[in-house]
């Protein structure tokens, strides 16, 4: 049976979900707090998002709600956390599991089992229950995340939104008092996170408490309240409306702040605008003669395009020339088909589309990894298949989505230094490419640090160097900023823009609406192994229809704009339009 | 290439109790154990034979065609080097080929091959929530069984962390293949310590997962999934005792054995 934690107030109805006080922590072996006197309270049915930086406390504070510290991961712990009105003081991890319900990250890492329905039940089996109630609460868990009627697939043939769907069902089965996100949408795709995003909503809806840690401001404007964590302290509690218009105080906490909101502030409207809806509604109250069209370009003062391909780039021979390429993985469905398309000096392209689209597929064909069933790729007018894919590594660089895919060696330097020793260079060319690409990723300081206790921005970047280290004409980054808070996004796309402004070809595989827009200059859009779009990133904005039909949702400056008939990529670019009306 | 072996089937060997189950796998692994003559071994071969086409984990065997090929070839011709009783029939210097060497080593090759063929039979038939169960049964503690099965959801991970390894390393121009055998295995550094870190950081992230379901809590939890035991269960413990039993008769009265001469 499980056994809730016994409320200490007689009525359940003023006990809030959760109470934090004064508590603190600081990591073993660390010299810095992770949290210093955190206190809040969370009342029954509200919805809290946490947000703040990589490292601000975020996950910290989350992990001492169910006891994974003290007990799980030690330090230093002081404060007083209680769920449901009571004190966790000395419980276990296990016994506190029936009371908070934790959803994490990583989805592949908390599903054990080879059957849905068997998979909501481990929980309930750990806590003892009979099978009747067991199985009279799996149904209507998994129908309140929407995979009634997937009780016996296998969970690993899920597509990641459902697996993580799954594992909040496994969670809402034993029925806690307060649900923990730990940023549940990170390694999903867009149509995931709308999946996992739709389904926080409704438990909303429910009355159930939650705390959401997230690192896009965007989809927790539908909480009650935000906390704004700072060097392990709440720094700012507040509903979204108040929170989200402070938007220099979410840059220096390294929030992305709300974009629509750049655009009012920007206009001198102090407002937050909680959705597209709405800040059209602001502006157009601002400025009544805005134009009105869906659709359809600016009638007048267009905004400029943003860096469009130079005549030098579009005239020079290919890097890459692909040609009606299709591939198959042994035994499953054809993952690519009679795809074409060429890569130029100098480009930046974004390659977009769902999880199993063939995104990543491509890419490891270009990088000759694997090999066309029909079709061939090209290499500088080389055939792909008659080179092996080390032989080309300083004209095509691939890095990989997980930089801890590659990290071995126990220095920065002696990671760096790997490739061009690989090729047999003389050591003082190795040293000054070293130098030179340390330089490039802002990691100079940390030559002789041990790579695995970098934190995951610096480890990116240094899987950036250590394959800029063979000076590739062409570099292609598979999802580089998954993962990584808004500061260390920027960061990374700052240095990506600055190597293609020293002339290096860019393909960019990501799912991250504002970073296409605001970076690359050609978008290809692939919908399962078939290429949907290939053309200029506005153009590929402004067809609202493939836009519908894709999947891919917008910046939501975009969106904006289009009301308007304008194609902005950018706040900024939006800004400049609307005041030629003002 | 799937790793998971199992086969989704309704046929007598799936509906067995797991325990069952379990105890057929270590009666198969008792019986090929005491006997090497391959005449001995050729019932129980053909037992294997009769349970995978009524399993239909043909397609299993399939996959690994190969892999039983090599084990019966390279043993037999081991012992052919190792084990140099009995007359000759062809004297190679290296190679001793004589009567005993070869019955004795095609013997080891068809063990090998018969203890593959049964843990293949077996994953083919069983999920890993019902070898848990089927350990638990047999009085292994919860936490240990679970250990056991987590290990076999975890490999496929672990492989295709190592192959993604092996490609990052290759794309910055490392060679594998350099150098002799020690130089080789030398060579695979590069690999070993990023899925090992790999390992670590995911064994960490599922213990924390698994403390936050309450693993661990009460020592025998309750099974969601219902094992009653049949008649049929009954029948096959029978069956695979008296096939244990015999096994160790024929070892017993030296039926099993390879005679020199």
């Amino acid at each position: 049976m499980i056994t809730k934690p016994q409320a200490v107030e007689p009525a359940a109805a003023i006990v809030p979900a959760v109470s934090v006080e004064n508590l603190g922590f600081t990591y073993h072996g660390s010299d810095r707090r992770a949290l210093g006197g955190v206190s809040f309270v969370q009342a029954r049915g509200e919805m809290i998002g946490i947000i703040g930086a990589s490292g601000a406390g975020k996950s910290t504070l989350a992990k001492c709600l169910n006891r994974i510290i003290p007990e799980f991961e030690g330090g230093e712990f002081r404060g007083v956390v209680c769920v449901g009105g009571r004190r966790l003081d000395g419980m276990r991890v296990s016994e506190v599991a029936g009371a908070v319900g934790m959803v994490f990250q990583d989805f592949e890492a908390q599903l054990f089992s080879t059957n849905v329905a068997h998979e909501v039940a481990f929980a309930m089996e750990q806590a003892g229950m009979g099978r009747e109630e067991m199985n009279a609460r799996i149904g209507p868990a998994l129908e309140a995340v929407g995979l009634a009627g997937f009780e016996h697939r296998d969970p690993t043939t899920l597509s990641g939104g459902e697996k993580q769907r799954l594992a909040i069902a496994a969670v809402l089965a034993l029925g806690p008092d307060v649900i923990v996100m730990d940023e549940p949408t990170t390694d999903l795709d867009p149509e995931g996170k709308a999946e996992v995003f739709a389904l926080i909503r409704k438990l909303r809806a429910r009355g159930l408490s939650l705390l959401i840690i997230e690192h896009e401001t965007g989809e927790l404007r539908a909480c009650d309240r935000l906390m704004l964590v700072r060097a392990g302290e709440i720094i700012a509690d507040a509903p979204p409306a108040h929170l989200l218009t402070r938007l220099e105080l979410l840059e220096e906490c390294g929030v992305h702040p709300p974009e629509l909101n750049q655009v009012l502030a920007a206009l001198g409207i102090t407002h937050h605008a909680p959705d597209v809806d709405h800040g059209e509604s602001l502006l157009r109250g601002l400025i009544p003669d805005l134009p009105h069209g869906p659709g359809s370009r600016a009638r007048s003062g267009a905004p400029r395009p943003a860096a469009a391909p130079a005549a030098a780039e579009k005239a020079a021979r290919p890097l890459v020339e692909i040609e009606d390429l299709s591939f198959s993985y042994p035994g499953g469905p054809r993952v690519l088909d009679s795809v074409s398309l060429s890569i130029r000096p100098g480009e930046f392209i974004a390659i977009i589309g769902q999880n199993g689209s063939g995104k990543t597929t491509l890419a490891k064909q270009i990088v000759g990894l694997l090999r066309p069933e029909a079709g061939r790729v090209l290499i500088e007018g080389r055939d792909r298949t008659t080179l092996r894919p080390a032989e080309t590594a300083q004209e095509v660089g691939y890095v990989f989505q997980n930089p801890d895919h590659q990290i071995f060696a126990a220095t920065v330097e002696d990671e760096v230094a790997f490739g061009p020793r690989n090729f047999g260079l003389p050591p003082e060319e190795v040293e000054r490419r070293c130098a030179e690409v340390l330089s490039a990723v802002g990691l100079e300081r940390e030559r002789d640090s041990d790579p695995f206790l970098l934190g995951k921005g610096e480890r990116q970047r240094l899987a950036v160097a250590s394959v800029l280290a063979l000076r590739p004409r062409l570099l292609i980054l598979d999802e580089p900023t998954t993962g990584l808070d808004y500061r260390e996004q920027r960061r990374m796309m700052k240095l990506v823009s600055e190597l293609n402004g020293a002339g290096i070809a860019i393909v960019i595989i990501t799912h991250t609406p504002w970073l296409v827009a605001g970076y690359a200059r050609r978008v290809v859009l692939m919908r399962r192994g078939r290429l949907l779009f290939d053309g200029p990133v506005r153009e590929f904005f402004a067809d609202e229809e493939l836009l519908r039909g894709s999947s891919f949702r917008p910046p939501e400056v975009t969106t904006l704009g289009r009301r308007f008939g304008v194609v902005a990529l950018t706040a900024a670019e939006l800004v400049d339009w609307l005041r030629q009306y003002r | 290439m799937p790793i998971y072996l199992y086969i989704e089937r309704t046929g007598v060997l799936h509906r067995l109790h797991p325990t069952v189950k379990v105890f057929a796998l270590f009666v198969m692994f008792w019986s090929v154990y005491w006997v090497d003559h391959p005449l001995a071994l050729l019932p129980l071969g053909l037992l294997m034979l009769a349970a995978a086409q009524s399993a239909g984990a043909w397609p299993n065997f399939y996959r690994l065609r190969w892999l039983f090929i090599m084990v019966i070839l390279f043993t037999t011709l081991a012992w052919m080097i190792f084990y140099r009783r009995g007359p000759a029939l062809v004297d190679l210097k290296i190679i001793h080929l004589s009567r005993a060497s070869l019955l004795f080593g095609f013997g080891r090759g068809l063990k090998l091959a018969e203890l593959l063929a049964t843990s293949v039979l077996f994953l083919s038939t069983t999920k890993i929530e019902e070898l848990a169960v089927g350990l638990s049964t047999l009085g292994v503690p919860y936490r240990a069984g679970f250990a056991i099965t987590l290990a076999f959801r975890l490999a496929p991970l672990f492989m295709d962390s190592a192959v993604t390894v092996y490609q990052a390393q290759s794309l910055r121009g490392y060679d594998f293949n350099r150098g002799g055998p020690l130089e080789r295995i030398r060579r695979y550094v590069p690999v070993i310590i990023p899925v090992f870190m790999g390992a670590l950081r995911k064994a960490n992230a599922m213990a924390m997962a698994l403390e936050a379901r309450g693993f661990g809590r009460i020592s025998r939890p309750t099974s969601f999934i219902e094992y009653p035991l049949a008649a049929r269960d009954l029948a096959a413990a029978i069956l695979l005792l008296a096939i244990g039993a015999v096994y160790f008769m024929i070892y017993y009265t030296g039926y099993g054995a390879i005679a020199l001469q």
